[in-house]
């Protein structure tokens, strides 16, 4: 054995290849990441951009499901959650790695199920959702026209099961915290939308078109998305909103910064985190309709997003613009 | 791309894993672990890595791509390097501690010992340029010169030249 072989040695390491296996897929699904095909057409990219994806379903359960996933579950679950305002809480890769799934800690059954559906203009967008749809008063150059599509309300229970709990843990090799007894078999009741959302195609290329850079993050992403949607309520049979936190933030992968976060957010019952994926986005406070919104700008540079909650709706104005273009639609919408 | 079809996306769950990429998985991990592994020294951390590379080639790459596995053969080694450096970053003790947890031998003194001279050998490699580290943990961890060039993306008849350059220079910082 050579000096360097000698030095660089280490016992080594027993893989259990299929529990990797299982563990990579339920990061797979529940970060939604969605493989490159081979011609690199890749429809679903669009599940690329955590930021993108958790604006767009603002106003959704899908939304809250996000939430749950990636922060660490106890803040948005409260006797009576009504969210007023929003604040960013950064996580990381390891905290997206970290959090176990929300469906590792029972079973979602929805009793409405979303179901997103094109609608031919404006008009139907705002009877079909039963809002006040706002338009922007001005467009940057190479934004085409406006295509509606509506989430219908959706409701759906959350039961929390200590055996699915244990079963999940396992898997990934983990020891959670036993699942308190008045927690096991407890339930929540989320509400979520409706919501309707705006594709602004670019002006220049055909609708739905993935576009001639097939490496981009932002491929197949349109040129502006409008959102805006009643914001989720989550309602919970009897257990307290203390008793979720001690336990959730207390599970193998919640880190201790991302934990302090959460506890650190005044007034859970009324607050809405929005996840910023700080590897991939950068976020700050900004004044939008008059009111503090959360501008969140992706690393690459190539996307900027803002979100705010006005008048008991939630909205988001996102695409492939810079800071200046997307702020000045959202202050646009009338 | 119709709007509700947009919406739906954003609502259900991402497709099914391809078979394929499983394939590459079952036939790769065990690999792309033990190149971490030979960098980190702690079997936990090395999982850490391998899971990311894989994740990673699973956003960007089809998995049957002809340069699946020396891609993850080198994003395994460099991001083993990063996670080195960082820990290195945080202190002597923390490195040290990393290691201890993966040294086994029953002697508590002896497993102190001998986390200790691992932990001084990696705080070398991380201090080599990466690419000279990559080369040595590549090399270390049993590729072929064919393998390590594909990897890197140098030349094969050039491997040999820039291993001993890498060698010597390790053996250097390990003394200092």
């Amino acid at each position: 054995m050579s000096d360097i072989e000698d030095m660089l040695s280490v016992t080594e390491p027993k893989v259990d290849t299929e529990r990797a296996l299982a563990r990579l897929r339920a990061r797979v699904e529940g970060e939604r990441i969605a493989p490159v095909m081979r011609g690199g057409a890749a429809p679903h990219r669009i599940g690329v951009n955590i930021w993108v994806r958790g604006l767009a379903a603002a106003a959704t359960v899908a939304l809250v499901a996000t939430l749950l996933t990636v922060s660490g579950v106890a803040e948005t679950i409260l006797t009576i959650f009504e969210p007023k305002q929003l604040v960013a809480v950064p996580i990381t890769v390891t905290d997206l790695n970290g959090a176990a799934s929300f469906g590792a800690y029972g079973t979602l059954t929805w009793t409405e199920q979303p179901k997103p559906y094109d609608v031919p203009d404006i008009r139907t967008a705002a009877r079909d959702s039963g809002m006040t749809v706002l338009v922007p008063g001005n467009l940057p150059t190479g934004v085409g026209t406006a295509r509606y599509g509506v989430m219908n309300k959706t409701t759906a229970t959350f039961t929390f099961s200590a055996d699915k709990t244990q079963k999940a843990a396992a898997a990934q090799q983990r020891t959670p915290p036993p699942m308190p007894a008045n927690i096991d078999g407890s339930k929540l009741f989320i509400t979520g939308g409706p919501a309707v959302v705006a594709y602004y195609d670019d002006g220049t290329s055909p609708a739905g078109a993935t576009g001639a850079s097939g490496a981009s993050p932002f491929a197949g992403m349109p040129k502006l998305i409008v959102a805006q949607g009643k914001p989720p309520v989550v309602q919970s049979d009897g257990v307290t909103v203390e008793q979720l936190q001690s336990y959730l933030l207390a599970q193998p992968g919640i880190s201790p910064q991302l934990a302090a976060q959460i506890r650190a957010i005044k007034d859970p019952s009324s607050t809405l985190p929005v996840p910023i994926p700080v590897d991939m986005a950068t976020s700050k406070k900004v004044t939008v309709q008059g009111v503090e919104g959360i501008f969140v700008g992706d690393s690459t540079g190539l996307g900027s997003a803002v979100i705010w909650q006005k008048d008991g709706i939630v909205y988001g104005v996102a695409g492939t613009l810079t800071e200046q273009q997307v702020l000045a639609v959202a202050n646009s919408l009338h | 791309m119709e709007v509700a079809d947009r919406l739906r996306l954003t609502t259900s769950p991402g497709p099914g894993m391809p078979p394929s990429f499983e394939a590459l998985f079952r036939k790769e991990y065990a690999r792309v672990v033990a190149i971490a592994h030979r960098v980190v020294a702690d079997a936990d951390e090395a999982e850490d890595v391998a899971q990311d590379v894989f994740v990673s080639f699973y956003r960007k790459h089809p998995a049957d791509a002809h340069y699946a596995a020396p891609w993850l053969y080198a994003a395994a080694a460099h991001n083993a390097l990063n996670v080195l450096r960082s820990r290195e970053r945080r202190g002597k003790r923390d490195a040290v501690e990393a290691i201890r947890r993966d040294t086994q031998t029953p002697d508590p003194a002896q497993a102190a010992e001998t986390a200790e001279t691992r932990s001084e050998v990696r705080a070398a490699l991380a201090r080599l340029p990466d690419r000279s580290a990559a080369l040595l943990v590549l090399r270390y961890s049993g590729l072929s010169y064919e393998e390590i060039a594909a990897a890197l993306g140098l030349r094969q008849s050039s491997i040999g030249t820039l291993l001993r350059r890498a060698e010597d220079a390790f053996r250097r910082e390990v003394t200092t």
